[in-house]
């Protein structure tokens, strides 16, 4: 009877495999996913539009009669960073604040809401069940965290040129090559698994705790978002892509490792 | 080799000893009744065994391997408290999930094969969410079967389910152990159906083994009774009850001798104390009555 009972030992990259398959899964089925998705995509075009509409308005203090001249965006790329003639430039203000480097803070939503719904379900139960290795989880929840970040970060590239081109904006890029914006995206693409990595591991300790999983990444993701436009500047050389690739490698692994630390020591449902 | 073998597991939860020294062996091939009161540390102590809770103290071997063993770990199948089902999903997206979790090839086959064996398959198009109690009892159950698991822990799996629903599930487990290498543990508070499956059990409370036993052991250990009506049951209580050490009514109405007697010495007793005995005939405690026995301190 012993004889017919075998266990197959199952590789790492077999049980990385099966992980990733169910997240992939879950992310295409998920309707936050597309939500985050499209927003990433529409928010630059309606901005930029809004703004490129409201150009040249001017508004008038009833009290003081001071008129206020409403700037717009003058160049499609101020959406993607700080242009080194940004001061010349309209609309500046506003677009140092709500460019793509939001996508940094909506990636928040996604990785908390997509973790603690295994917990709220239930549906870890199954996970780990099956797994006795807790870091599979971990690092596939930064993977499609990373790979939620980066597509949103394109979506808003997208949104922002057919902003531009909608608004006639200029694609003027003052000296800066078109190298320079593609390290600059890349950059912001290596430097996604840092803020994935904060996200993820307070998910994982918040566990079914959504509200306090979206609080503690907000809190968490601000205290480095000044950061993202001083590492990735439209004038980004490959230098910057290394740094962002470095703090991507160190983050995930330390973050990632105490992640799964939480998940051993503590109960997983 | 024994499918589940635990020694001195322990687990606290903060000042509270949730389970303390528990010794417990499920051999393979068995269907295994895990009792015990609310609280007593069932649920606990399956979580440990899947992995789910970390242990204090102790050892759980699945298949002489430690529990953390990966590949012995693929191989579990779990339904604990309530099947682990995304309620946004339908039921075939939930079942594919954890096919996909499992690894399985060709999933979509043997996602319908396991619907099938717990009749589901017409409700694989339903959204979880919309699932009755025992319609969703059964779609863990179902996932709990994916991927051919050797062992299968559940907790309270035939709550909520219908007559129909039990009768499939006991095919179901009785399908699972007929190789001798699979096992089954099932913790319930239905003991009487749980009896119609049972090979083995093990009653645990305060968060210690009180008891393991046989289906058999368990039947040798349950004792024989006398069941009686007669035309003046409160009459024939009374002398009853003087001339025997135990009888008790039964909540059926019956009078139970539970002294070794033979039926005509009784029939002939109350014959002449002028009662007429309607009915009678021997019979055994079930599973509950031992338990409760057990459980109130009480002898078999």
């Amino acid at each position: 009877m012993e004889e017919k009972i075998s266990f197959k030992k199952v590789s790492f990259s077999e049980r990385m495999k099966g992980m990733l398959r169910v997240d992939l899964r879950r992310t295409f089925r998920s309707k936050l996913f597309y939500i985050i998705i499209a927003s990433a995509l529409i928010m630059p075009i309606l901005m930029t539009v809004m703004m490129a509409m409201m150009d040249g308005s001017v508004s008038i203090n009833p009290e003081t009669g001071e008129e206020t001249v409403m700037q717009g965006p003058e160049n499609t790329w101020q959406n993607i960073g700080t242009l080194p003639t940004e001061e010349a430039l309209g609309g500046s203000e506003i677009f140092a604040m709500c460019n793509i480097n939001m996508a940094f803070m909506g990636v928040a939503a996604f990785i908390c809401v997509f973790i603690s719904e295994d917990f709220r379900s239930g549906y870890s139960k199954n996970l780990f069940s099956v797994r006795s290795k807790r870091g599979e989880y971990v690092i596939s929840k930064l993977l499609v965290g990373t790979l939620c970040g980066a597509l949103m970060l394109v979506a808003y590239l997208i949104g922002s040129v057919l902003g531009g081109a909608i608004s006639g904006l200029s694609f003027e890029l003052y000296g800066l090559s078109t190298l320079n914006l593609l390290m600059c995206i890349l950059a912001k693409i290596f430097l996604m698994p840092v803020f994935v990595s904060i996200f993820t591991l307070i998910s994982i300790a918040a566990k079914q705790k959504t509200w306090l999983a979206i609080c503690g990444s907000l809190g968490g993701g601000m205290l480095l978002f000044m950061t993202v436009s001083l590492i990735t500047p439209l004038s980004s050389t490959p230098l910057n892509v290394a740094l962002c690739l470095a703090g991507a490698l160190l983050f995930s692994f330390g973050l990632g490792a105490i992640g799964n630390t939480i998940l051993k020591k503590t109960s997983v449902l | 080799m024994n499918a589940i073998e635990i020694k001195g597991l322990s687990k606290n939860f903060g000042p509270k000893q949730a389970v303390c020294g528990l010794d417990m062996t499920v051999p393979m091939g068995a269907i295994y009744g895990f009792i015990g009161e609310n609280g007593s540390g069932k649920s606990t102590t399956e979580k440990m065994i899947c992995g789910l809770i970390p242990k204090s103290g102790g050892s759980i071997r699945l298949y002489g391997r430690d529990n953390t063993d990966g590949a012995v770990r693929a191989r579990l199948g779990v339904l604990i408290e309530s099947p682990g089902c995304f309620p946004s999903l339908t039921v075939f997206d939930n079942m594919m999930l954890q096919a996909a979790n499992l690894n399985i090839k060709d999933a979509e086959k043997e996602v319908i094969k396991v619907l099938k064996k717990v009749r589901m398959e017409g409700a694989a198009g339903n959204k979880y969410k919309n699932c009755s109690l025992g319609m969703k009892q059964r779609v863990g159950i179902a996932m709990a079967l994916l991927g051919d698991p050797t062992l299968l822990v559940l907790d309270e799996p035939l709550n909520g389910l219908d007559a129909d629903g039990m009768r499939i599930m006991r095919e179901v487990f009785l399908d699972i152990i007929k190789d001798g290498t699979r096992s089954i543990v099932v913790s319930s508070h239905l003991l009487g159906e749980l009896q119609k499956v049972a090979t083995h059990y093990g009653i645990i409370r305060h968060g210690k083994m009180l008891v393991e036993m046989t289906a058999e052991e368990l039947d040798a250990s349950c004792r024989t009774y006398l069941a009686l009506r007669a035309e003046d049951m409160r009459r024939a209580e009374m002398l009853l009850g003087c001339r025997y050490s135990r009888v008790e009514r039964d909540e059926a109405d019956y009078l139970r001798v539970y002294d070794l007697v033979a039926p005509e010495d009784i029939v002939t007793y109350l014959y002449e104390n002028q009662i007429t005995v309607t009915e009678l005939r021997t019979d055994k405690i079930g599973l509950e009555e031992y338990y409760t026995d057990l459980m109130n301190g009480g002898k078999r």
